[in-house]
């Protein structure tokens, strides 16, 4: 147990006497420093939330900071080339991205182009990449009927990928890589495309533009992975089975995206000579470093401090209003102050007193502020945590509960210390003279 | 014997916006444990003020302040606020007790004065002591509004002795207060020096300052040997 001093004691002793001797006072005291307090415990909260919501999506949408991202353009031998180049390697992933459609075939989706289920319109750009670049095109399901069928964004995968972007496992499994790849792909869908398949019941055929055949898809699990459009991830050699490597970058085909671990030295440099050797011109092969994650911390500090400095204006009015009872506090209290030099009471423990119980009542107005946001965020979180993912389960930051406490003792601290001086000065012979 | 208490050739100017006025010029005093002293003068003949100098309030501007054997004419602010915690309990003629605290609160004031520390029970204790030593122990859990002038005046009396000084000053400590429990008072201070407490009462009453061992009179700012007695 911490000992403290005789006179760290007394001065919690008689500053809790005199809270209670003054207990209306020192209500109004918080209601005034409340207001303030409570604007620094909410901006700080909210930074928190906001800032783990950014950039947990950022790293799910992104990658890790310090991941390379390779973009490889269109070409007959992007495929093959990083495929050879990448076996065997866990710390670089390829992705392959094309649009498939799962349901009943010859019919236009329920969400064409791979549109939310929710967004109004919900038409997405029909896009087809040759070594000439991309082109808007016309949607090639554009006159059949509509039926039980959903389009999604289809992402094949060479290797595990949530070392990279961490994607959460909702519900079932994520892809196995260690085993035989099946005839029937194994896919995981994220939570747009689950809540499309909870929405409609379609056959489990999908089609894939360039696709040999249509394969029947096993859907393994769900995951968080960011996105508002629905998408599902397969193991490459899966989805190979049924698609040739070229259509992965022709036709409906987004090219090569290839994700390096900041540890994958080197890969970059042997995966560029030897696209670059196969015969792909150096322009279409780009690689950006990913600084998400500083990025929108820097963003989210500069956003931060300027609500910060809002709410420290708001607190500001409740130190002025500390400060007036504080001085009014002292002038009632002279005879007491005098009277407790005469019986020995230095004169920096009279100061003490004086900031003790306006610290008290700044760490009063604190806690009562930190409960409030708590039980705000609480009932926020139980009323729209359904329409907004980033609310729900969303605990009270901590950070939030320790900037309450500190604007609480600043204010305490800010508020008593010109009644402090005062209560030092108050001269012993009063006394005598009263 | 070493005197308690040695004042030599003490001098006090007021220094005001009018002229300076000189309102102790040389008092000589000695007191002894266990002795009591009363000092009697006009109103602004300057009893508070020599009250004030031997109670640490104030300083001296000429002469010597002997405590036992140690000079503190010039004491430090904070050695002086060590010294009146441990040497001197003071009574004043209006009681200065608060009223949201209890008469043990009042008391347990002069013992939660950043002076050292001790524990709850041991301070109860102390305090309880007190309050049984000036006959109002009952009276510890009552809050001075509910209680009389002299009971109020008693609880003054208690936070004065219970760090069992070796000295008591009390400036006109029955000035509030009828003749009967002015008396008492009177008493209750008397009964400290029997512990070998030293006494000094300022007062304007001839009867509570015949009561002491020894009467003095402050005149134009010199002490000298009351003149007049009437009968303990």
């Amino acid at each position: 147990m911490i000992r403290l001093s005789g006179r760290f004691r007394s001065s919690l002793i008689i500053g809790g006497q005199g809270i209670r001797a003054r207990k209306l006072r020192t209500f109004l005291s918080m209601v005034s420093l409340f207001l303030g307090v409570m604007a620094v415990v909410v901006v700080q909260a909210g930074a928190s939330i906001a800032e783990r919501a950014l950039l947990s999506e950022s790293e799910l949408r992104e990658g890790k900071d310090g991941t390379v991202q390779m973009y490889v353009a269109s070409h007959a031998k992007a495929v093959p080339v990083t495929l050879e180049t990448l076996r065997g390697r866990s710390d670089a992933v390829a992705t392959f991205g094309t649009q498939a459609i799962i349901g009943e075939p010859g019919v236009t989706p329920v969400n064409p182009g791979g549109a939310s289920f929710d967004g109004p319109g919900g038409y997405s750009p029909y896009v087809t990449c040759d070594e000439s670049g991309c082109h808007n095109v016309d949607a090639p399901t554009a006159g059949q009927p509509p039926g039980k069928a959903i389009e999604l964004q289809l992402t094949a995968l060479t290797g595990d990928v949530r070392k990279i972007r961490p994607y959460r496992l909702e519900s079932g499994r994520w892809l196995d890589f260690s085993s035989a790849p099946s005839l029937s792909p194994g896919i995981v869908i994220n939570r747009e495309a689950a809540k499309g398949f909870a929405r409609h019941r379609v056959p489990a055929e999908m089609r894939i533009d360039g696709a040999v055949a249509n394969s029947t898809p096993r859907i393994i699990g769900v995951v968080d992975d960011g996105g508002f459009q629905p998408a599902a991830y397969v193991r490459a050699d899966e989805l190979l089975t049924w698609l040739p490597e070229t259509a992965l970058v022709s036709g409906r085909g987004q090219g090569v995206q290839v994700l390096m671990a900041p540890s994958a030295t080197g890969l970059e440099q042997t995966l560029r000579a030897r696209l670059l050797a196969a015969g792909m011109p150096a322009g279409q092969v780009n690689t950006n470093r990913v600084d998400a994650r500083e990025h929108a911390k820097t963003q989210l500090a500069i956003m931060r401090w300027i609500f910060l400095g809002m709410a420290s204006l708001v607190l500001l009015i409740g130190v002025a209003g500390i400060l007036n009872v504080g001085l009014a506090t002292v002038g009632e209290r002279i005879e007491e102050f005098a009277l407790r030099r005469a019986v020995g009471t230095p004169r920096s423990l009279l100061a003490g007193i004086v900031l003790a119980e306006t610290l008290l009542t700044g760490l009063f107005t604190a806690a009562a502020a930190i409960g409030v946001g708590a039980a705000g965020l609480h009932l926020v979180s139980t009323l729209v945590g359904d329409r907004e993912p980033f609310l729900q389960n969303v605990e009270f930051p901590w950070q939030a509960g320790v900037a309450g406490v500190i604007a609480g003792l600043v204010a305490g601290l800010l508020g008593g210390l010109i009644p402090a001086l005062r209560a030092a000065r108050i001269p012993i012979a009063t006394v005598m003279r009263a | 014997m070493t005197p308690l208490i040695q004042l030599n050739g003490v001098t006090k100017t007021l220094k005001g916006q009018g002229a300076p006025r000189d309102i102790l010029s040389g008092v000589d005093l000695t007191v002894h444990g266990g002795e009591s002293v009363a000092i009697l003068g006009r109103s602004g003949s300057g009893k508070s003020t020599l009250l004030s100098l031997i109670g640490l309030f104030d300083r001296p501007d000429g002469g010597q302040y002997l405590l036992g054997h140690r000079d503190i004419t010039r004491l430090p602010e904070r050695k002086a606020a060590a010294l009146r915690s441990a040497e001197f309990g003071f009574v004043f003629q209006r009681f200065f007790l608060l009223k949201h605290l209890t008469a043990a609160q009042n008391v347990a004031m002069a013992l939660v004065n950043g002076q050292g520390w001790l524990p709850r029970r041991k301070r109860r204790a102390k305090v309880m002591a007190a309050l049984e030593q000036v006959g109002i122990a009952h009276l510890a859990k009552q809050r001075p509004p509910r209680m009389s002038g002299g009971e109020q005046q008693r609880v003054a009396i208690a936070r004065a002795l219970v760090r069992e000084p070796r000295v008591l000053l009390a400036d006109e400590p029955t000035g509030a207060l009828d003749t009967e429990t002015g008396r008492l008072v009177i008493g209750a201070l008397h009964a400290a020096t029997e512990r070998g407490c030293g006494l000094i009462l300022v007062t304007h009453d001839r009867e509570h300052a015949d009561r002491m061992g020894r009467v003095l009179q402050l005149d134009n700012g010199v002490l000298a040997p009351a003149t007049e007695r009437v009968g303990v």
